[in-house]
């Protein structure tokens, strides 16, 4: 499957990427992608799919828009 | 009395006169500091019912235990006063030197009342009190009047000031220091500017009295070390607040063209990212350790220091895409003293109201010299549209007509912050039951909303958030008065909060003894806005009429036709108010009010309207 991967703010920094497109295997989930990317306790980052929340043990699907973001608390 | 200074300093201004006043041990165990003095204070010395912009309103500054000591994001102040902007009870809180410098010339509050016969500087220093002339800056923005002062009392000096829209009287203006620090949203540089005080300077000399000073001294350099560590390696204060906005856009939660879009395919190019890469100075408050005062060069070369909520509201809250225009706007708001994210509420309601005819004028979203020219002149009170505007959204509204007022993006007259929850329930809720009108410091829900919840859901696991981060951010943190930003975006735990606490004043509190008092703070907040506004409903606490508009839903992206419902939403409400111990109009009960020690402040709420 062919997914996009965006990571903001000061993660990017961490996991040494924006944007990237990515190939993932059938049957990833969400929390398998976060392990690949580098980002050790899912519960760390704030993770949405094509704009909505998506949990750790959810399967991802072709052409998801994936982005993790660092947790904020507000401006 | 280790921990406060254990005195107020009150100054009036009419009579040119000033005093010390202790306060008891009781007096600090129950109301902590900061909001908690602050709202006690003005409850007991205002009388409901009288102008915020008359000589009887008193602007009250405080700050909390852990204030201006050596440890980490320890450098806020709290102002706070009857809101011109609500008609409540208002408060804010900036980074400021005032912090250190007040408790070292003695005092935990400083109340100002009545108004001065000329443009005035309040001179603090220590035992001396003076009330001298600033004729010369009069008239003149944050930056020149702080450049003033700086030359005369030394960069050191702690600071407040306003500029030309605190001195005009605009409703939103707020009060500066330092480089880029406002606060006081609920037009706290409005109360300031009707009592012709243009500035606030203070110098201290003595001790902050602590219990165990050695202890705090240590323990206080490991942990600014520590949290400056942990921003190292998250890298947070590269973008600072900024970094969330592509998140917003993501979620379908950024304001667009007045909060009718949620998200729009060109807010990369304001973002957090961008803002990175044009960055030219880095400010943050005294003791801070994650500095987030980001700033880059506006369109005529001028350091502006932005941050989400300035970049979401002067940005595609105005169709503007340009970050270098931004920055020019947000220049302008800071310079003039005016609340960005209330200037951008404003300013946003505006070109809807024009591009629906309700409103005169031919300004259009992303008409970039056009806001720049209604700015000009809201700060001014310049003509019609200038002196309307002035006046907040809600009021303009009003003065417009056309049903304008459902688009006015408010609650209780205080613009929205730059989270649209045109989909977001428990956002919304928070902006609702905000104690000073909407504003996103007291809760901010959002996060945990879209991750760990049903985003449609209105369930009570949502209000029971709600309080627990009111409880956190609205009562802790505005009390102890420190910055909340380590402990989320940095991981910093809260359990750190009560060890500085307990150093500083030789108590044994743990977290929990803290949630006592942030509910007590909120219970007579209500009862400050009951004695207001005696005939209330729980309708006060509803977000703006756009989020449940039908016709206002998005037509595509991820809440394509998703819409706030008015039912579920005053559920949701309902479940608020049963956690928080409050009736049907959202008014603590008599028992509620018993629990928290406020019996006596009850009956004094009682001769204004019955409790239940």
């Amino acid at each position: 499957m062919r997914i996009t991967v965006r990571v903001i703010g000061g993660l990017a920094l961490r996991l040494g990427f924006t944007s990237q497109e990515r190939e993932v295997p059938s049957g990833t989930t969400a929390g398998r992608l976060l392990a690949d990317l580098g980002v050790g306790d899912p519960q760390t980052v704030i993770t949405t799919r094509n704009g909505w929340g998506i949990a750790p043990d959810e399967l991802l699907g072709e052409g998801d828009r994936i982005l993790v973001s660092p947790p904020f608390s507000g401006g | 009395m280790n921990g406060w200074t254990g005195q107020i300093l009150r100054v009036d201004l009419t009579a040119k006169t000033w005093r010390r006043e202790a306060f008891t041990e009781e007096f600090a165990h129950t109301w902590i500091g900061g909001r908690g003095f602050a709202v006690k204070l003005l409850y007991d010395e205002l009388r409901p019912g009288i102008d915020p912009l008359g000589p009887e309103n008193k602007l009250v500054v405080a700050v909390g235990p852990i204030s201006g000591i050596s440890a980490p994001n320890t450098g806020k102040t709290v102002v706070a006063a009857k809101s011109p902007m609500t008609g409540g009870y208002g408060d804010g809180n900036l980074g400021t030197r005032v912090t250190e410098k007040l408790r070292k010339a003695g005092y935990d509050a400083l109340i100002i009342e009545g108004r001065a016969e000329a443009p005035t500087l309040l001179y603090i220093d220590d035992e001396k009190v003076e009330f001298l002339p600033a004729d010369e800056v009069s008239g003149k923005g944050t930056y020149e009047t702080n450049d003033w002062i700086y030359a005369r009392y030394g960069k050191g000096a702690g600071v407040l000031n306003i500029g030309q829209a605190g001195e005009n009287l605009v409703r939103y203006a707020v009060i500066r220091s330092m480089e880029g620090r406002a606060g006081g949203r609920p037009g706290m540089g409005a109360v300031m500017g009707s009592k012709l005080l243009k500035a606030i300077v203070v110098k201290g000399s003595r001790p902050i009295p602590q219990a165990f000073p050695a202890e705090m001294k240590v323990l206080g350099r490991d942990d600014l070390r520590a949290v400056h560590a942990l921003d190292q390696k998250s890298g947070w204060s590269k973008q600072g607040t900024t970094g969330v906005l592509p998140w917003c856009n993501e979620v379908a939660a950024l304001p667009v063209d007045n909060f009718r879009r949620t998200h729009h395919p060109e807010a990369w190019k304001v973002d957090g990212e961008r803002l990175e890469a044009a960055t030219v100075a880095v400010y943050g408050c005294p003791n801070c350790t994650m500095q987030c005062g980001i700033a880059m060069h506006d369109d005529r070369g001028r350091e502006s220091e932005l941050d989400y909520e300035n970049m979401g509201l002067l940005g595609p809250n105005l169709g503007i895409f340009d970050i270098a225009q931004v920055a020019t706007l947000n220049y302008m708001c800071d310079d003039y003293g005016i609340d960005t994210i209330s200037g951008g509420g404003v300013l946003g309601f505006y070109a809807d109201a024009v591009a629906r005819g309700a409103a005169p004028g031919s300004l259009r979203f992303g008409d970039f010299k056009g806001f720049e020219a209604v700015l000009t002149a809201i700060a001014h009170r310049d003509g019609e549209v200038g002196g309307v505007l002035a006046e907040g959204t809600l009021r303009a509204a009003r003065a417009f007509g056309h049903d304008s007022e459902e688009y006015a993006m408010q609650c209780k007259g205080l613009e929205v912050s730059a989270y649209n929850c045109k989909f977001i329930p428990g956002m919304a809720l928070a902006f609702g039951v905000s104690p000073i009108g909407a504003h996103h410091k007291e809760s901010w829900i959002i996060s945990y909303e879209i991750q760990q919840t049903p985003r449609e859901s209105y369930g009570r696991d949502k209000a029971q958030k709600v309080v627990d981060l009111q409880r956190i951010r609205g009562g802790l943190f505005e009390a102890i008065v420190s910055c909340r930003f380590p402990w989320i975006e940095e991981g910093w735990g809260l359990e750190h909060y009560p060890k500085y606490f307990n150093a500083v004043t030789g108590l044994e509190w743990q977290l929990e003894d803290f949630w006592p008092s942030s509910d007590r703070i909120y219970a007579l907040i209500k009862l400050f806005w009951l004695r207001e506004f005696p005939d209330t409903d729980r309708k006060a606490d509803y977000p703006p009429h756009a989020w449940f508009d039908p016709a206002n839903a998005d037509t595509e992206g991820p809440i394509a036709g998703k819409i706030l419902e008015y039912d579920k939403y005053d559920a949701l409400l309902q479940h608020y108010y049963d956690i928080r111990g409050y009736d049907g109009r959202g008014i603590p009960t008599r028992e509620t009010l018993a629990r928290l020690g406020l019996a006596a402040e009850a009956r004094a709420a009682e001769a204004f309207a019955a409790l239940s």
